[in-house]
């Protein structure tokens, strides 16, 4: 097994009666950039924490590069960590922040020098190598904390919320240094966030984490296209998909018709596992719908009134009465620029069809929409 | 790391070994020892088993009644006049001021001293016949007074010795007012309170875990004094300042009675046990939380 | 009512009241008098003491006033010299020949201990957290006499063992109780990055803790001495050798010894006898101030 792979096998942990991680199983390739996302209280610092070291597990193993270390301590795992308060020693300089590690590992001085060094010139952070983080900007901060991760050379780097304590811009600027880090050092990186974005944009691989379980495992684009059930699909986007209760009303070879509030919708069919009569849930994105389409057979138009207008300026979220679709609620529908609406006013929308997710009444996705179809905005 | 429980009875192992050698042991010796009519300069195998023979002295005693009624006057007056006095004064330094860092180092300083010899020999000196006291009382055209020589006034001088050193208390207090959002006062204020109601619906409530502290700790450290009547009066006149601890000193390390001295120890125990049971218990129905922190405690 | 404290904040422009203002000045004046007030008569005898030392016997008598009017150093000078066979030299070195390590041991365990309660769960903890809550309310007299025979028995009446070997096992409850709160304001992320940096927990204890808590561990120094300085009650009755001493029971003997006239003396003495505590205070107030507080304002 190669340098840098992770794989958790049944992994659980309780804190005394309460099951926090109910059995996870997951491979993480050497290079790959992993991200746990999930609401708070997912597990997903906690999962973390178990690949750190820092929680034992109570039951299931842990390899890291090939080697059982599900007991080993965690300065001896080849992980390091960035900690969501950086968790730098604040009597300490830059330098004996970075180096810190290996001194106590007893490296000799001169050697802890040149690594140290060698990190600081990847993180730019060489004329800050004396002061004390109190000196420090909350970017340079948090730079330190990589730098100090970098040092030790892990095969695998983890990230606990590194950038929930920066402001906006700042945050996206990280997000980009983050990325272009891991590129430069091609290692592999488990990252925790709750933000959709972080997770998103540096992800080579998201899991969804729900109550102490992986819902989905998946590259970013396929969660969002192939959502596997209903918490992912609300999870993954935003605004949230809208949902509709329904129910089957009859199949065909190539179409579904759900009969939902007011109205029956025929989606296309991909499996045959909805019978006639079962309830279902549809799922549409607020920005799979749009206004002034032609007419056309595989898009479905909805009357609506407009109750609520949010502009953002370069988009427009308009929350909808739709009779059609559900009884009671709003359909959100997320519309390009800055949309001309009224309250008060009716409005036409169309969906495309094959945008639509259909999931069963357990929640699962049944099908999925098709992938050839570009995602528009 | 932190949930190997060896390692977390390592750390606090030297505690447990004192809390047996040093607290619990002698704590059960002092038990066992009011039974006895063990004299202090014999070898401890000679205690003999005596009963409740100290606790019926102790009963019949008119000079252990005496102790016990100087020691509550003496706790009773002390620890109110104390916390208020402190409360005040925190309340007159939590204001924009310049020089409150003076101000709290200047009050803070006799609680530092206080406790001293030195500072009880000042005392002596200061309410002397000839002393600063008198002096100030002449010279604002008073009668000089013979505090020490009076029974009601000795106890007096000792009870302001405790006063004199509220600064402990007030820093406290100081820390606790300073701790209260301002904006709890300003959305009083909005909402139209005035400064009195602001002070007993928002400031009161709040305070009084750190009331709390205080108070427990006053009561407990009132009811242990020693240095002030010991070297101030030595407990006169007419034993009119012979506090419980004095009095247990005395009876063990003067007269050698320890068997009756460990009685009289236990008793003071059972007095503060009470109060502090009373405060603890009580505190449910007065001590105000926060919802944030409710955890504690 | 809520209008003149509206009109009182800077954040409303508005008509200046005259009223208001008055108020407030009123208000500050007033608040000044009781402050310097209470301040003159709380250092007041302090200051007088101080002053008596450098005055002749007569003076003391005749006047209220602070400043010598025929300042002399014979109470001082006699003051060292304390009437009895040592002087205060032998007394100072004395104090400090327990305090020290009774400072030092209670620091050391206060910390061990302190780290144990706040940072590890082990079976167990509340009740013992609870038993050292217990030793700081318990009376210390009930355990004055058995400790004295226990201290008897190993024949170490007269030494200065008593006074300070039990600080090695955290016995002062408060100190411990003081960390604690203080460890407690901080989350443990420092203390864990160090665990991935490969400290096992002493090392952590070391490296990361104590340099976090130095102000706590400075306060409960500087507390542990004042109150060694002051104690009185078990220097009295471990230590039966004048030479063996410290300032406390000294300045107790010479008083004693000193005829009742020469006040200049005794004063002179009090205030040699309180300059140490004196000078520590001055050089770390905050610290004293801070650690107060955090035993009480933040539980």
């Amino acid at each position: 097994m190669a340098r840098g792979e992770v794989q958790l096998r049944g992994i659980t942990k309780s804190f005394g009666a309460v099951d926090v991680i109910k059995g996870v199983d997951l491979n993480i390739a050497p290079g790959e950039l992993v991200v746990f996302v999930g609401p708070s209280g997912c597990g997903k610092s906690t999962l973390l924490r178990l690949i750190s070291g820092l929680e034992m597990p109570t039951g299931g193993s842990l390899h890291i590069g090939g080697r059982d270390v599900t007991l080993t301590h965690p300065a001896k795992r080849g992980i390091a960590m960035v900690f969501q308060s950086y968790a730098l020693y604040p009597h300490m300089s830059v330098a004996e922040n970075m180096g810190f590690g290996l001194k106590i590992a007893g490296v000799p001085k001169a050697e802890i020098q040149a690594k140290v060094a060698a990190a600081a010139e990847i993180l730019q952070l060489t004329h800050l190598l004396d002061r004390k983080p109190r000196a420090l900007s909350g970017g340079q901060r948090q730079r330190v904390a990589i730098g100090r991760c970098i040092v030790r050379q892990p095969e695998v780097f983890l990230f606990d919320e590194p950038l929930s304590n920066l402001d906006a811009a700042l945050r996206g600027q990280m997000r980009v240094e983050i990325a272009r880090l891991h590129a430069k050092l091609d290692a592999t990186m488990v990252y925790v966030t709750h933000d959709q974005v972080e997770a998103m944009t540096l992800a080579s691989k998201i899991v969804v984490l729900n109550a102490g379980k992986i819902e989905q495992i998946g590259a970013p684009i396929e969660l969002y296209r192939n959502p596997a059930n209903l918490f992912v699909a609300g999870f993954i986007g935003s605004p949230s998909m809208n949902f509709m209760k329904g129910k089957v009303v009859a199949t065909d070879e190539a179409h579904v018709a759900v009969r939902l509030a007011a109205g029956t919708l025929r989606l296309p069919r991909r499996n045959a596992a909805t019978a006639p009569g079962s309830s279902v849930t549809v799922g549409i994105r607020p920005e799979h719908f749009s206004i002034g389409e032609p007419d056309s057979d595989d898009i479905a138009f909805f009357e609506g009134e407009v109750e609520l207008v949010e502009r953002l300026g370069g988009e427009t979220l308009a929350h909808l009465r739709v009779p059609a679709l559900a009884e009671e609620g709003l359909t959100i529908v997320k519309l390009t620029g800055d949309a001309p609406l009224r309250i008060g006013s009716r409005l036409r929308i169309g969906v495309r069809l094959s945008h639509a997710h259909l999931f069963d009444a357990d929640g699962r996705a049944v099908g999925t929409p098709s992938a050839k179809i570009a995602v528009a905005a | 790391m932190y949930e190997n429980k060896t390692t977390g009875y390592l750390y606090i192992a030297p505690f447990l070994l004192g809390l047996a050698t040093f607290t619990l042991f002698p704590f059960l010796s002092s038990f066992l020892l009011s039974f006895s009519d063990y004299q202090l300069q014999d070898p401890v195998a000679q205690a003999n088993f005596t009963g409740l023979t100290n606790y019926r002295e102790m009963a019949a005693d008119a000079t252990f009644h005496n102790s016990l009624w100087v020691t509550f006057l003496y706790v009773f007056v002390t620890v109110p006049l104390k916390l208020a006095f402190a409360l005040f004064i925190a309340f007159v330094l939590n204001f924009k001021l310049r020089g409150i860092g003076f101000f709290r180092t200047a009050y803070y300083v006799p609680s530092i001293l206080g406790g001293s010899v030195a500072i009880a020999v000042l005392w002596r000196y200061v309410f002397a016949g000839d002393g600063l006291i008198n002096q100030v009382s002449i010279w604002l055209g008073g009668e000089p007074l013979n505090w020490l020589g009076e029974p009601g006034y000795a106890l007096f001088t000792i009870v302001l010795l405790r006063l004199w050193q509220f600064g402990s208390a007030m820093v406290v207090f100081l820390a606790g007012l300073q701790n209260i959002p301002t904006d709890l006062y300003e959305a009083a204020t909005i909402d139209g309170a005035s400064k009195w109601r602001i002070f007993f619906t928002i400031t009161l409530p709040l305070l009084t875990p750190v009331i709390f502290f205080n108070f427990i700790m006053q009561i407990v450290q009132a009811f242990q004094e020693f240095n002030g009547p010991y070297i101030i009066t030595g407990g006169g006149p007419l034993k009119s300042t012979y506090l419980l601890p004095l009095m247990i000193y005395e009876e063990a390390f003067k007269y050698f009675n320890v068997g009756y001295a460990s009685a009289l120890s236990w008793a003071l125990f059972v007095i503060i046990a009470i109060f502090t049971v009373i405060a603890f218990t009580s505190a449910k129905y007065w001590v105000f939380y926060g919802s944030e922190r409710g955890d504690k405690k | 009512m809520s209008a003149t404290d509206f009109s009182a904040t800077p954040a409303t422009p508005a008509t200046p009241r005259r009223d208001v203002a008055w108020m407030g000045r009123f208000n500050a004046s007033l608040r000044y008098g009781v402050l310097l007030l209470v301040g003159l008569i709380m250092l007041y005898p302090l200051l007088w003491m101080v002053a008596a030392s450098f005055k002749p016997n007569h003076e003391i008598f005749g006047s209220i006033g602070l400043w010598p009017q025929e300042p002399t150093l014979d109470g001082v000078i006699s003051g060292w010299r304390t009437g009895t066979e040592y002087s205060f030299a032998t007394y100072l070195f004395n104090t400090f020949a327990f305090i020290i390590p009774k400072v030092v041991l209670t620091v050391i365990s206060s910390v061990l201990v302190a780290y144990g309660f706040a940072r590890f769960n082990m079976p167990g903890k509340r009740i013992w957290f609870a038993a050292m809550i217990g030793t700081i309310l318990l009376p210390k007299s009930v355990l004055l006499i058995p400790q004295y025979l226990m201290f008897r028995e190993l024949g170490w009446l007269d030494t200065y063992l008593p006074l300070y070997v039990p600080c090695a096992f955290a016995t002062e409850g408060f100190f411990v109780f003081m960390i604690v709160q203080f460890l407690r304001g901080f989350p443990p992320d420092m203390e864990e990055a160090a665990v991935i940096d490969g400290c096992n927990s002493l090392q952590v204890l070391w490296h990361v803790v104590v340099p976090v808590i130095m102000p706590a561990v400075i306060s409960v120094a500087l507390f542990q001495f004042m109150w060694s300085m002051n104690d009185f009650l078990y220097p009295l009755i471990y230590l039966s050798s004048v030479e063996k001493y410290p300032v406390a029971l000294a300045l107790k003997m010479a008083i004693d010894v000193t005829e009742a006239t020469a006040w200049n003396q005794v004063l002179a003495m009090s205030t040699i006898a309180l300059v140490p505590s004196l000078v520590v205070f001055f050089l770390a107030q905050r610290y004293f101030v801070d650690g107060i507080t955090s035993g009480s304002v933040k539980g």
